[in-house]
């Protein structure tokens, strides 16, 4: 960084630090307030073994962003669950239709609709050759 | 702990004030990031605090700006229907209040001038865009190096530095624009 750049950033600064003793007697109580209540559940830890300092820093990682990666998992759980509920409901659907189909073959019970297909008309042709 | 508590509460406090606008909920922001440290971080060595008290402030000012968003999706619909108060399409440096007669590009010594270039830099630096506001107060408030600055942002360093050049630029002219001279 430049040098005029720094001197700004430095007089800029200068003037907020003043402005942090301006702050209202109501905003100053609040956050003394909210200083105490945060102390009122500082926990002691045991330090941190050596050996699992790594793992220290997934817990980092991972506390801190909790609440948005359990929601895209959650979501992506629900996805997959769903894409699992409708392969299997067409695969159950398309195997009774076909269960239907041989039935009627087999009791010459054939509906009106099969005559009508096209379908059904050249696999019958094809079966009779 | 109280002690690192006491020193950074109210540049927390100003820091999330510029990003949220709203002190009650800069307020609430504040008291979330310090929750946050002292039941999760406890342990750690006091060298670490400033660092992990950042980390946790920016991002719970990100958590806030994503409820926020989701809130708007469902209540923007609504809200068009009624005709709602276009809210923040002005530029706040246009309707801040200066006297008439103030001669900014003096020095300002008197207690009273001193405070209104104060609200007029608050004012700028609430005008600029989050990631560059981030990135100088992170650099040259809280005097976090580019390195550490680059942790808590979660860009590169290179980006770190791009934004607080800009930052500076965009300030100068904007209190420039306004007859300010540092």
């Amino acid at each position: 960084m430049n040098r005029p750049e720094h001197e700004l950033a430095r007089k800029l600064v200068r003037y907020l630090d003043d402005g942090l003793d301006q702050l209202e007697p109501r905003v100053r109580e609040r956050l003394a307030a909210a200083r105490r209540n945060a102390l009122s559940h500082y926990r002691e830890q045991p330090a941190t073994v050596f050996g699992l300092a790594w793992a220290g820093q997934v817990g980092v990682w991972l506390t801190e962003h909790r609440s948005s990666r359990v929601r895209v998992l959650i979501a992506a759980a629900a996805l997959v669950l769903a894409t699992v509920g409708v392969v299997y409901w067409q695969s159950t659907r398309s195997a009774n239709g076909l269960t239907d189909i041989d039935f009627y073959l087999l009791t010459d019970e054939l509906p009106i609709n099969a005559y009508l297909d096209k379908g059904f008309d050249s696999w019958l042709k094809r079966s009779s050759r | 702990m109280s002690d690192f508590l006491a020193e950074v509460e109210r540049r927390a406090y100003k820091q999330a004030l510029f990003a949220v606008r709203d002190d009650h909920v800069a307020l609430d922001v504040v008291q979330d990031a310090m929750l946050k440290l002292t039941e999760k971080y406890s342990a750690r060595p006091p060298a670490e605090l400033p660092l992990l008290f950042q980390r946790i402030l920016q991002n719970t000012i990100r958590d806030h700006f994503r409820r926020q968003k989701v809130r708007s999706m469902w209540t923007m619909p609504v809200s068009s229907l009624l005709g709602g108060d276009p809210e923040g399409d002005g530029d706040p440096l246009e309707t801040l209040e200066v006297a008439d007669d103030s001669k900014f590009s003096e020095p300002p010594a008197e207690q009273a001038a001193r405070a209104q270039v104060l609200a007029l830099i608050e004012k700028a630096l609430e005008k600029l865009p989050a990631r560059q506001r981030q990135a100088f107060l992170l650099r040259y408030w809280e005097e976090l190096d580019v390195t550490a600055a680059a942790k808590i942002m979660g860009c590169s360093e290179g980006s770190v530095k791009t934004h607080c050049s800009r930052a500076s630029h965009a300030l100068a002219v904007m209190l420039t624009k306004q007859g300010i001279k540092l």
